[in-house]
């Protein structure tokens, strides 16, 4: 029963940077939330706000059964605590031994984590916060520096939590999970654009895929590759 | 032209290299040297073996404008102002007057000015890829290298960025990028594969042997 009324509340929360402001409403219920905006809108700002690591000036967050939370920082460098690799999964309390092979990393366990390149680097940071489960998961950009590949495993690993809240603050247009609900950020205000396929008559950020697949009569069900191949597929027949 | 023979350098191996003026991209996998080549072609790293000239140059005897893949690494001072002038200002150029109209020009061109007056401790990702973005070109630089800046750009600004490239009046811009839309837009495709350049030419024919891969760009799928 619990599982069902896991829910982080915005309340009209609002928060004031030195040039622009951010008000945020809405409730993100269990499931896979995509949270898109221009480069400064604000996405960054508001994953802080919902990981209580930035101050409201007015208005609240509310969490309902969350007992656990993860922001995961667009800046992989800016988590590292470890000397080396073995010693970065080491302490987010993992295997280093599991970790290196399902990154790609094996024979790399002491090198600086630094010594990786920025994809490298980011997917050994993913692969540390995946190997745990959290009821709230902030994940800031966690498309960018990953190649085609990576993107697309990373969102099978987001489709297939099988429970919790995760939120993806990102600008990545072209490889992205499915998801239960479109949120974006507009003139500084948080918008809920809804659940897809409906959210993508009124989403301004809607992937140029989606949008051509739309123009030719047929609207994709969600915004994973699969739908759009799906989608694709049918105007082919 | 850029040309490269018998390069041997970390994890990369090519034998033969050329590159046209115009616009370059680079894809492929994490570690696979893309970035690694970037640094060569920018003298910020020189081969083990082999050759790299820029017409006729060496790369340390060529301007050289530099985005690194980290936002956090390209950022020297502490104001998005001093950041854009320095380069300038390493130059000895000590007229104040041209300094701050090349400053301005530039931010504009960008569509930045309004972050001129900003620390750059208050700018999110994608400000500070556009503030070193414009420390690269103010200088006006012959190659234009660019490690995966578009990362951290929403698509319609990644779309405007690509005609100030393109408008940069560089002879070379060699760019890595993880986003195929951007790679479909080159005069030059380059595919790297565990350090070596598995496939080369213009997009279209890089791309034919990309078929069924996650890079193959969706746009094209039909």
């Amino acid at each position: 029963m619990d599982a069902l009324i896991m829910k982080i509340s915005l309340n009209r929360a609002y928060a004031v940077r030195d040039h622009w402001s951010l008000l945020a409403s809405g409730t993100f219920n269990q499931g896979v939330h995509l949270v898109s905006g221009d480069v400064g809108s604000g996405k960054s700002t508001l994953a802080l706000m919902m990981a209580e690591l930035f101050p409201l000036s007015s208005g609240r967050i509310e969490k309902a059964e969350i007992t656990s939370c993860m922001l995961s920082l667009q800046f992989p460098e800016l988590h590292l605590t470890g000397r080396s690799v073995a010693e970065e999964c080491t302490s987010w309390g993992i295997s280093a031994d599991d970790i290196v092979v399902a990154t790609g990393l094996t024979g790399r366990k002491d090198a600086s984590p630094f010594s990786l390149s920025r994809g490298e680097l980011k997917r050994l940071h993913l692969a540390c916060i995946f190997a745990k489960d959290y009821d709230l998961l902030l994940l800031d950009e966690p498309f960018s520096s990953l190649d085609c590949q990576e993107k697309t495993k990373l969102c099978t690993t987001i489709e297939q939590k099988s429970r919790g809240i995760t939120v993806i603050f990102t600008h990545e247009q072209n490889i992205l999970p499915r998801v239960s609900r479109i949120w974006e950020i507009l003139d500084g205000k948080l918008i809920d654009c809804g659940r897809p396929p409906d959210a993508f008559l009124h989403w301004c950020h809607v992937p140029p895929s989606v949008k051509r697949l739309t123009a030719l009569g047929l609207r994709p069900d969600n915004i994973s590759m699969e739908d759009l191949q799906e989608a694709a597929c049918r105007i082919q027949g | 032209m850029i040309t490269i023979e018998f390069l041997r350098h970390r994890n990369l191996a090519i034998d033969a290299l050329t590159i046209k003026p115009g616009i370059t991209s680079i894809i492929g996998a994490n570690g696979s040297g893309k970035t690694t080549f970037l640094k060569i072609c920018a003298g910020i790293e020189l081969p083990d073996r082999g050759t790299i000239r820029i017409d006729n140059l060496a790369p340390r005897e060529t301007e050289i404008g530099w985005v690194n893949e980290f936002p956090d690494r390209n950022i020297l001072f502490a104001n998005v102002i001093d950041e854009i002038a320095s380069p300038l200002r390493f130059h000895r150029i000590t007229s104040c007057n041209k300094i701050d109209t090349d400053i301005r020009a530039c931010a504009e061109s960008i569509n930045i000015s309004h972050l001129l007056n900003r620390a750059v401790r208050e700018l999110s990702g994608g400000e500070k890829v556009l503030v070193s973005l414009a420390a690269a070109l103010v200088h006006r630089p012959t190659v234009l290298l660019l490690d995966e800046y578009d990362s951290h750009l929403d698509a319609l600004l990644a779309a405007q960025i690509n005609q100030v490239i393109r408008a940069s009046g560089a002879r070379y811009v060699i760019r890595c990028t993880q986003q195929m839309d951007t790679a479909m837009q080159s005069n030059q495709l380059l595919f790297f594969d565990s350090g070596r350049v598995t496939h080369a030419g213009t997009p279209e024919h890089v791309f034919s042997f990309l078929k069924g891969t996650a890079y193959y760009p969706f746009l094209w799928m039909r």
